[in-house]
């Protein structure tokens, strides 16, 4: 499949501590604002708000964390312009109460249609296995990835 | 002195760092029914992050988030102790 990551590829991904984000249209690099009573509405009605939803360490510009820079980088292969990206750096209540609100320890975390789907490891075997393709496709997003196979088949 | 070399020594052919050797038990009494386990430290040994492998039918028909959950669950006290983790489940291919 063409983009697709291969292991080494992904390896590296991983270990790029800025991303090549380069202005990403549509991304809302949102402070949520997180805190107090009723968090766990509060994050219901976050992570309901969008189709696509990240939590991330950093930006999609500027991610923190390699596994954070892992998952701008996969929605950027698919194309996947239009998407809520909070930055849990900004905000350590956001940062524990999404740990808290999923019951998954770790960040990155991905939102597919206000469903947990996991973290990066997750969107990487997703992506590699054609999953995200098709979870796209039920939330309306075409994938990039069929238009690059498209003209590839024509060739 | 010799300690310092028969540290080197140890740590050279030690095929495990305490850490991996310490949750690998936890995933083995936790998962009884694991086929293959693998814990590998990447942090240079330093105990912030592993990458755990772990084949088991105890995953069968549960959706890949929900096998992660498991051993989330199950290294609940480890993992408050790590920087960061990396988990790959599957089902054994052969039963």
């Amino acid at each position: 499949m063409s983009g697709s990551l291969g292991r080494a590829a992904a390896a590296a991904l991983l270990r790029w501590g800025r991303g090549a984000g380069g202005g990403l249209p549509g991304v809302r690099a949102a402070s949520s604002g997180v805190g107090g009573g009723g968090q766990a509405e509060q994050l219901d009605a976050l992570v309901k708000k969008d189709k696509v939803v990240v939590f991330l360490k950093g930006t999609p510009e500027q991610p923190q964390c390699g596994f954070s820079n892992a998952v701008v980088q996969i929605l950027r292969l698919h194309g996947v312009r239009d998407y809520a990206a909070y930055n849990v750096l900004d905000d350590p209540e956001l940062r524990q109460g999404i740990k808290d609100y999923s019951n998954w320890p770790t960040i990155p975390q991905v939102y597919l249609n206000g469903e947990f789907v996991g973290g990066c490891d997750i969107l990487l075997q997703m992506h590699q296995n054609g999953d995200l393709v098709e979870e796209l496709k039920k939330l309306g997003i075409r994938s990039a990835l069929l238009d690059e196979k498209k003209d590839q088949d024509s060739k | 002195s010799s300690l310092p070399l028969l540290h080197c020594v140890h740590r050279m052919f030690a095929s495990q760092t305490e850490g991996e050797l310490n949750i690998t038990h936890v995933l083995k009494e936790k998962f009884p029914r694991a086929t293959a386990i693998k814990v590998t430290d990447i942090s240079g040994g330093c105990g912030a992050m592993y990458e755990i492998t772990i084949e088991s039918e105890e995953f069968k028909e549960k959706r890949t988030v929900q096998q992660h959950q498991m051993v989330n669950q199950a290294l609940k006290e480890e993992i408050k102790g790590m920087h960061g983790l990396r988990i790959f489940t599957s089902v054994p291919k052969c039963l």
